[in-house]
């Protein structure tokens, strides 16, 4: 079986490769995919010590896969209100990319 | 077979009457757009605006009820006593209804301001309701998974109606920058969460407390990633940039309903986590906030100075704001705790109240939002420049207003817990502060009208709303432990807030 120290690596891996994504990329749709990574390494997170805290316990603990239910549901609605609010921003300006909006500083 | 649980849903009653009210209005704008005429009255678009919006405000003053009288009652009661997640306390029925009253100002005051920019559709309200019910659930919940679905629920109809004028650009660009930075500040606080819950194996604050051991790397991580989480939804410096830009491109009314309820929420759920989940603060964390409370006073009171446009202007000025607030949490003391709570009231009606203003001068799709044109007004229009220039005052903390006895609150709070330093930034900066914000009645009382594209008259929703805030901005500031009332006899405002944080101290 693999070593939970694995999935927990994993995920961190996972976490900083979208962190990386939302900073640097200037696409919105490929800043929105790495948000939905980010979020994907959380659940698997929750999962990973979910296992491990079953094991210690003996008992079925599950709020970690609960928790990653609920994740699930909320990222969906997330990104069905970002795809809207971006189609509304596309329709605008006929463009998607990040450093256009600019409208608003300082 | 499973015994079914002992579920207690009267708890539940100020959320339920919020959800519900969100599906009644969703399902009347439907049935209204389809008839011609109601009881003997032409449908139009303004008719149906009005009747949805008079049934948010009349849900949300049923909620107000609702949370007032389990306040009145005391105790804590908890949904499911097996596994409990939402709690309704002393503390969350009063933040309750905190939340339940401004959403309830906001939706009067968006009545007339929804048709200046033609923009009047019912699912507003609809939102509204939705976010104030995922607050309420935030506020009350002693569980994280509860935490992270009353956040969700809070932010994902603001990034909506931060572009509800979808045919600007700028609220396009408003919606878009809250939603970016708002999702990626909810993963990362979700992240928090998960170490949170490998540290301690449960995600109930009981078994947070039970399980956090300050010595383990990973609990650190995930406390500080929880602490940014909400740190950018409280606009706390470093993590501020994004507030400016979304106040200045969301509609005023919509800037006025999350400047107030969010940070309210976000702060009242910061409270509850620091102290029922982790303890008086650790040393490490309390220096953290003490650093991060001085520069979020300095950086948002310096940068309010330079601004030309006054949502902006308001926008750094609600980041100072949440830096006096951060006060309250470095001392964690019972007296900075209920300090906080009571300045989150009176920035609730004078931050209401100026951006009312703003709202109240919004004319056909414009918004009046240059500093500039104040200019003359207490000439054109001296009414709504009297309350403005009071609202001012207090932002400012003018003694006599709301906003002096907050920080003075905060302030005293400051002292008796030993942080001197923190006291002086905070009074030294509040001396800024006052130069931006007197500005605006200076140009008022003493300039020439110059811009005379304001709408001249006011709407009843937006006046009741303006007349409620100045009155209570003097009446927390002149009597903040027997506010007046003609119905209800005196209001011992104070008092409420004691109570209300006391039951995490054995209160």
């Amino acid at each position: 079986m693999l070593p939970m120290d694995h999935v927990i690596a994993l995920s961190a891996i996972l976490f900083t490769i979208g962190v990386l994504g939302v900073a640097t990329r200037r696409n919105l749709i490929v800043i929105l995919m790495s948000i939905e990574l980010m979020l994907n390494a959380v659940n698997l997170a929750f999962v990973g010590f979910n296992r491990i805290w079953s094991q210690v316990d003996g008992v079925a603990a599950i709020d970690g896969q609960i928790f990653v239910l609920m994740v699930i549901a909320v990222a969906a609605a997330e990104v069905a209100v970002g795809l809207g609010i971006l189609l509304a921003m596309f329709r605008n300006r006929d463009s998607v990319n990040v450093e256009e909006v600019n409208l608003l500083k300082w | 077979m499973i015994p079914a649980p002992d579920l207690n849903l009267s708890v539940l009653l100020p959320i339920i009457l919020v959800a519900i009210g969100s599906m009644t209005i969703l399902m009347g704008e439907v049935l209204l757009s389809r008839a011609d005429t109601v009881l003997g009255r032409e449908v139009t678009e303004s008719f149906i605006g009005t009747v949805l919006a008079g049934t948010a405000i009349f849900f949300f003053a049923l909620t107000l009820w609702a949370s007032g009288v389990a306040f009145a009652g005391g105790g804590v009661q908890v949904f499911n006593p097996d596994n409990p997640m939402y709690q309704l306390d002393p503390f969350s029925s009063f933040v309750t209804a905190v939340l339940a009253l401004s959403a309830l100002l906001s939706c009067a005051l968006s009545i007339t301001y929804l048709s200046e920019l033609r923009i009047n559709h019912g699912e507003y309200y609809a939102l509204i309701m939705l976010s104030a019910s995922g607050m309420m659930l935030m506020v009350a919940a002693v569980d994280l998974i509860a935490v992270f679905l009353g956040l969700e629920l809070m932010s994902i109809p603001i990034y909506v109606l931060a572009g509800f004028d979808r045919r600007k650009l700028r609220s396009n660009e408003s919606a878009l920058k809250y939603f970016l930075i708002g999702s990626f500040a909810s993963a990362i606080l979700l992240y928090g969460m998960a170490l949170l819950y490998g540290v301690s194996g449960g995600t109930s604050f009981e078994a947070l407390r039970a399980g956090f051991d300050a010595d383990n790397p990973m609990a650190l991580v995930g406390l500080g990633l929880v602490v940014v989480g909400f740190a950018f939804k409280i606009s706390m410096v470093p993590f501020h940039q994004w507030t400016p830009d979304v106040y200045e491109g969301a509609p005023s009314a919509v800037t006025a309903y999350m400047s107030v309820t969010v940070k309210v929420a976000a702060f009242a759920t910061l409270i509850r986590l620091l102290a029922m989940a982790f303890g008086p603060l650790e040393a490490s964390l309390e220096t953290i906030f003490w650093v991060l409370s001085a520069l979020t006073i300095v950086v948002g009171n310096i940068m309010a100075i330079i601004q030309e446009n006054v949502k902006r202007m308001l926008a750094y000025s609600s980041i100072a704001h949440a830096g006096y607030l951060m006060i309250g949490l470095v001392t964690g003391t019972i007296e900075g705790y209920s300090a906080m709570i009571f300045y989150l009231i009176a920035y609730t009606f004078m931050n209401l109240g100026a951006f009312g203003v703003v709202v109240a001068l919004a004319n056909r799709g414009n918004d009046c939002e240059r500093i500039a044109s104040f200019a003359g007004l207490a000439r054109t229009r001296p009414g709504l420049a009297a309350v403005m220039a009071l609202f001012m005052l207090s932002l400012a903390g003018i003694p006599g207003t709301a906003g002096f006895m907050g920080k003075f609150k905060i302030f005293m709070a400051a002292v008796n817990s030993g942080d001197i330093w923190l006291l002086i930034i905070g009074v030294l900066m509040s001396v800024v502060s006052v130069y931006y914000y007197l500005r605006i009645p200076v140009l008022m009382y003493m300039r020439e009208p110059e811009d005379e594209s304001h709408r001249t008259e006011i709407a009843s929703g937006e006046g009741a709303v303006l007349v409620v805030c100045a009155l209570a901005v003097l009446a927390l500031g002149l009597f903040p432990n027997r506010v007046p009332t003609l119905l209800f006899g005196d209001l011992d405002v104070l008092d409420w807030a004691n109570r209300s944080v006391g039951m995490f101290f054995g209160g």
